[in-house]
């Protein structure tokens, strides 16, 4: 019998009741399966917890419902919008092009052209198997193309350029490289001559494919699977055009050198043009009277250095012109596209909170997430997922292709069956640990499409523990145990509805690895504290990383990770900036807004080996603040838990004077004296020495801190990923268990905090 | 490394042209196909990155070298000997030359070779002795005896295989010689023997040089003839089917999976190849004004078989130098005796031995001794995570790879020389945390090693069934399970991982 998979995603992150909520279902060798739609309650099956629990919620969905195999068309390109069929040219052609293949050798990869391998028709500029700049024909039963003698380099810029005449048959081949001290990988030094001009009869005619004319794809299909993009380019593609004219040699040169003068243009499009102050739309311009605009698929990456880039900006709002390059990938996914299985209507009075619908066929079955927000408050605490987060891990593999991997994770990686059989074929796309198959890192990461790690039972292969999304549902468990009221919100519901969002709620509690914050919720945020909002920041390395969404597109996100912080991968030099919102991409504490601003403290550390207890520190014995510790017996607490055994851990934050922590801050608790495999983080290293680990350093650590703010608002922040993951414990009746309610009890109640009035000076004789 | 470590490095004695890039390269093809007159390829020279033009198919330049010679060699020494010579070396070498395609690319175990072209001799001869057949209809009609015998023989090849078939064509000789001696028709009275055909030249002009000139000149076409439509079959579409699908084992099943009609291919390969051979058949009578049953002698056939076996299967250069030298042999050192027949076994025999594939197989096969002694050589002096020789040095783009060997292999003693019980025992009773310095050490060394068969737990169930698997660090090939052991707990399988790192480290 064949294996049965399933799996799936959500048109939306998050629905409120009243409005519809559908699934895209795929399934491999079964045609119909079981749907029912329930509420998460807990994930992470770790025996010494309580284990996956969900509640099946009753509705009209629940039943069977027919399922089919869908298919992704991976890969980036453009598609040009040509409704005269200005580009349906069977008479004489130019196509030239500024291009930065990364991978030259991979295969064939169509720089510019209308080419259907189905029909084995059309014309396209493109790259052979070789790795040689290629002109070729079809006229639906034959191919021919003109090839340059020599192979194109990687990571290097080139001027290239074929033209072609069906009716003598004559082409011809111009490329140059465009190699200057900042734009490429290697510098004149390197003696390189890619200059060549050929000539050559084809013996082909073009004849014209029904698909359009492609930016780094040509068009192919497939029984059962349908429609497809192939021929796919990896690399950048700068300033193109197409002349209904076959030009020599010198005219081809001519191009290059800007002194060009003969038959017009019939597109000529400038990468560079339409940037908008507040970001890059996917539409490439055609500046040509035709105005033959192309538009990205699976978004490529704009903003990038253009073949002209003088090395002086780093920035493209200031030298739009340098900054010409489109990057094409050719395993990029932003949106499956997948039919709808089924539609679900959220009935009004559905209470807030996370949810999946549960898909099985027989012993197999996937569930799908999304969350449900409430209407409007319906209880005083909010639990604000980190959805931007879960969006940069989705479908992380880093244990796969980063041989440091391990090291970092200082274990062996524990894989799964569904990730083996994944990274056979990632078809659903990477995540923004990853790299794209040219070494570039990933930037952009969706929501529309099945993201396999974000399940509540799955456990990260890298860190040999849950991670994120199952990791928080342990607080969805523990407030069904203590029996709170509490809405369930998500990023994705900041990033629409700003403050107002935050206001409803006495206190706003964090999911245990907020890491990733667009500046418009990070403000949101703040003014809630600042008014006088109760934060409880329940994880670590949070408020990290510069994100941003386009308007109107809030599935798919940008990150552009800088030259410091604890990072996958780095831009290259020159690309710091978002393309779809123009700010400098990086770590939030290098453009002057360290998370100990907000929450107390920051990101210090990180290790996968152990998880240690808290220690209570001298000054969670102040009246202000000994509240949190009622019911707590001894000096240490946490010293359990679901993730290696303890609340402090995986990664942690630190008390920091220096780096913004308000000033009245009371340091509660810490937890230190940890293993070498937890080191310091980069952005906290000038100079690298012997002693940055943990046995010898003091900034390994995780530290638990409270401060207060106007209005009687306060924040407490527990500092470390692994705090989530000690409540279940002991059927959630534990120390961890009761400083949460301690404080929670406290910040639901509205008026003053507990503890405010003890703020007169010490007069202490012992 | 020894004292006498040899330099490393080859000075090219080849004639160099300087790629001038600044010109237009006007790169031309034959008439009337794809194919570039030579095919030239730049490159950038890996010592030095300077742009050199490569060719990358230096058979057409032998090619022209060797027909030039076949044609203006017999010409030039213009004596009747050694035209007739020639004259039966090209007849010849044009059979070969169809049937390497028969047995290479049809991949047609078949003997009729010489059967079909003594149809079409006879055929030919037959109807120009009878009805005075010009010479131009005899080759045609030759062509077309020589398919419809193609055709015939064609049909058991579906259903017989190896063996069996080449016995039933080897007899189908047998069964010509027969007939042809029982045909009052086809000089059965004479011992099979025609006379009187047309032929090309006429026989008064036989006498003079010029005559004698001529008459070797048509059988140097008739070979070119042949070589074209070898090429044309080879090479073109139908050929590369063929040869592709014969890449496989299983080779008709594989055929099919791919979209080949392999006996449909097979069988269209084989009746051009029949066709042509009829009509060699139709050149040879009116070559010889006639046509005799030695075309069907066994002898020949296995003469003609030594040829192709000494010039190598399924190569037109092999049927060309095999049917030079046996013909060379037998017809020329006439003195010699029998012993120019043994010398033709000795040489089949040689070549069956020694050679893969004849003399063509030749250069693959010397390569291939010599990458297998240099490999044996380097492993003799070199161990697993041993330095690079100079010698390797060139084949390794990345320079970095070779300094890494150097450190590691200092690393690597290091770290042995700490593996003894306690430091496993430490491990196994803790695998995760913070450990005596050595064990650290060891462990970061064995975490980040390369992604390569790089140790992982796989998760058969979670917290209850574990296994060792090793990464591929190739995209899309999964993980490999290393054995059939599973573990309770991850403890027990990082464990594991932790053994097997340190029996690789000490087997290095």
């Amino acid at each position: 019998m064949a294996t049965i998979s399933i799996t799936g995603y959500t048109d939306k992150v998050s629905v409120a009741p009243g409005e519809e909520v559908s699934f895209q279902v795929s399934v491999d060798n079964a045609s119909s399966a079981q749907v029912e739609i329930v509420r998460l309650i807990h994930g992470d099956e770790h025996p010494e917890g309580p284990g996956f629990i969900e509640e099946v919620v009753p509705t009209v969905l629940s039943g069977e419902h027919a399922v089919t195999k869908q298919f992704v068309d991976v890969g980036n390109a453009a598609v040009v919008d040509d409704p005269d069929n200005k580009l349906g040219i069977t008479g004489p052609i130019t196509i030239y092009s500024y291009i930065f293949p990364t991978t030259p050798g991979k295969g064939r990869q169509v720089i510019l052209g209308r080419f259907a391998l189905d029909e084995t028709a059309g014309y396209a500029l493109c790259i052979n198997p070789d790795g040689h700049l290629a002109f070729l024909v079809g006229d639906g039963e034959d191919t021919d193309e003109i090839t340059s003698p020599i192979p194109l380099m990687h990571h290097t810029w080139y001027f290239v350029a074929a033209s072609f005449d069906p009716k003598s048959g004559q082409a011809a081949m111009f490329q140059e490289a465009v190699v200057s001290p900042y734009n490429g990988r290697l510098g004149r030094v390197a003696p390189f001559d890619h200059h060549a001009a050929v000539e050559q009869k084809l013996r082909v005619k073009a004849a014209l494919p029904a698909s359009p004319f492609m930016w780094a794809a040509a068009h192919n299909s497939a029984s059962i699977r349908g429609e497809y993009k192939d021929f796919l380019y990896n690399g950048k593609i700068d300033r193109s055009g197409v002349i209904g004219a076959a030009l020599s040699v010198a005219d081809l040169k001519a191009l290059k050198d800007g002194t060009y003068t003969g038959a017009a243009h019939v597109a000529q499009w400038d990468t560079s043009a339409g940037y908008g102050e507040d970001g890059i739309g996917d539409v490439i311009v055609d500046v040509s009277p035709n105005a033959l605009h192309a538009k990205g698929l699976e978004r490529p990456v704009r903003a990038m250095t253009g073949y002209n880039w003088s090395g002086k900006h780093d920035d493209w709002r200031v030298a739009p012109s340098e900054y010409g390059g489109i990057e094409f990938h050719d395993d990029a996914v932003m949106d499956c596209g997948w039919d709808t299985t089924c539609t679900w209507k959220v009935p009004e009075g559905t209470r807030s909170g996370a949810y999946a619908a549960r898909v099985t066929i027989g012993a197999v079955e996937d569930h799908i997430p999304f969350f449900v927000r409430p209407l409007k408050a319906t209880a005083p605490i909010l639990y604000l997922m980190p959805t931007n987060s879960y969006l940069a891990y989705a479908n992380e593999m880093i244990v796969h292709h980063v041989p440091v991997g391990q090291a970092i994770m200082s274990h062996p990686a524990v894989l799964s069956e569904a990730e083996a059989d994944y990274y056979q074929d990632p078809r659903f796309g990477r995540s923004t640990y990853d790299h794209h198959n040219d070494g570039a890192g990933v930037c952009y990461t969706s929501w529309k499409r099945p993201i396999l790690n974000m399940r509540p039972k799955w456990r990260s292969s890298a860190i040999g523990t849950v991670w994120q999304f199952p990791r928080d549902l342990s607080t969805i468990g523990w407030l069904e145990a203590k029996g709170y009221a509490y809405d369930v919100a998500t990023d994705h519901d900041l990033t629409r509805d700003g403050v107002d969002l935050l206001k409803q709620y006495s206190v706003v509690l964090t999911g245990s690895h907020p890491e990733y914050w667009h500046e418009q919720g990070l403000n949101d945020l703040e003014d809630y504290v600042a008014d006088g909002g109760r934060l409880m920041y329940l994880g670590g390395n949070g408020f990290y990383w510069v994100i941003s969404y386009r308007d109107g597109e809030p599935e798919i996100m940008e990150v552009r990770k800088g030259e410091a912080g604890m990072r996958a991968w780095q831009a290259e030099p020159g690309e710091y900036y978002h393309a779809t919102s123009a700010e400098r991409g990086g770590i939030w504490r290098n453009r002057a807004r360290p998370p100990q601003k907000l929450t107390g403290v920051g990101f210090t550390t990180q290790g996968f080996d152990e998880c240690h207890p808290y220690q209570r520190m001298p000054d969670s014995y102040h009246r202000s603040v000994s509240w949190i510790f009622d019911g707590v017996e001894g000096e240490v607490f946490g010293d359990f838990g679901l993730a290696l055994g303890g609340a402090a851990g995986l990664e942690t934050e630190r008390y920091d004077l220096e780096l913004g922590t308000p000033p009245h801050t009371k340091l509660l608790a810490s937890s230190t004296s940890w293993s070498d495999n937890y080191a310091s983080v980069h952005e906290d290293i000038l100079f690298n020495h012997p002693g940055t680990l943990g046995t010898q350093s003091e900034t390994v650590r995780a530290d638990m801190t409270y401060f207060t703010t106007a209005n009687n608002g306060a924040v407490f922040s527990t500092g470390s990923i692994a705090w989530m993951s000690a409540l279940p414990s002991f059927d959630f009746e534990n120390n961890v268990s009761q400083i949460m309610a301690n404080v929670l009890d406290a910040f639901i109640k509205p008026g003053a905090l507990p503890g405010g009035a003890w703020d007169q000076e010490e007069k202490s004789w012992t | 490394m020894s004292k006498s470590t040899p330099l490393v490095g080859r000075r090219s004695w080849r004639p160099k042209w300087p790629v001038n890039t600044d010109r237009v390269f006007k790169r031309r093809r034959y008439f009337g196909t794809k194919r570039s007159v030579l095919k030239l390829q730049g490159q950038f020279n890996p010592k030095t990155l300077r742009r050199e033009l490569v060719l990358t198919d230096k058979k057409p330049l032998f090619w022209i070298a060797a027909l030039t010679i076949l044609l203006v060699l017999p010409l030039g020494v213009g004596n009747q000997r050694f035209l007739s010579l020639f004259g039966i070396i090209c007849i010849y070498a044009a059979i070969n030359v169809m049937w390497t395609l028969i047995i290479g690319t049809a991949g047609l175990q078949s003997f009729a070779t010489l059967a079909t072209v003594g149809v079409g001799a006879y055929g030919s001869a037959y109807l120009s002795i009878t009805y005075g057949l010009p010479w131009p209809l005899m080759l045609v009609a030759g062509a077309g005896f020589g398919a419809l015998m193609g055709w015939i023989i064609s049909l058991p090849a579906r259903r017989l295989d190896g063996l069996y078939y080449a016995l039933l064509t080897l007899g189908l000789s047998e069964f010509m010689r027969n007939f042809v001696t029982q045909s009052d028709a086809l000089g059965g009275k004479f011992n099979g023997a025609l006379f009187g055909v047309a032929q090309i030249v006429p026989s008064d002009l036989l006498t003079t040089r010029a005559g004698q000139s001529l008459l070797y000149l048509t059988a140097f076409i008739a070979l070119l003839v042949i070589l074209i439509v070898f090429r044309w079959v080879n090479g073109g579409r139908i050929g590369l089917m063929l040869k592709t699908a014969a890449t496989s084992k299983e080779d008709e099943s594989f055929a099919s999976a791919i979209g080949v009609d392999f006996q449909k291919a097979r069988t269209h390969v084989f009746i051009i190849a029949s066709a042509a051979l009829g009509f060699m058949g139709a050149f040879y009578a009116t070559y010889i004004g006639g046509t005799s049953l030695q075309i069907f002698s066994l002898e020949l056939l296995l003469l003609m078989l030594a040829m192709i076996v000494i010039g190598g299967l399924g190569k037109a250069e092999g049927a060309l130098i095999g049917t030079v030298i046996v013909v060379g042999i037998t017809q020329w050192f006439t003195d010699w005796g029998p012993w120019r027949v043994v010398l033709v076994g000795v040489l089949a025999l040689l070549s069956v031995l020694y050679t893969r594939n004849g003399i063509f197989g030749l250069k693959a096969q010397i390569q291939e001794i010599r990458e297998r002694r240099q490999a044996l050589h380097r492993a003799a002096i070199t161990g697993r995570y041993a330095e690079y020789l100079p010698q390797q040095a060139p084949d390794i783009h990345d320079k970095s790879l070779i300094v890494g060997r150097v450190f590691e292999r200092t690393l690597r003693d290091r770290l042995k020389s700490w593996i003894d019980p306690d430091i496993i025992k430490e491990h196994e009773l803790k695998p995760m945390g913070q450990h005596s310095d050595h064990l650290e050490r060891m462990l970061n060394y064995f975490r980040k090693a390369p992604i390569p068969d790089k140790y992982a737990v796989y998760c058969v169930e979670p917290f209850a069934s574990y296994r060792v698997v090793a990464l591929s660090g190739l995209p899309g090939v999964p993980p490999r399970i290393v054995d059939d052991k599973t573990y309770p707990s991850l403890e027990e399988a990082y464990h594991a991982v932790f053994l097997r790192r340190v029996n690789d480290l000490r087997a290095s």
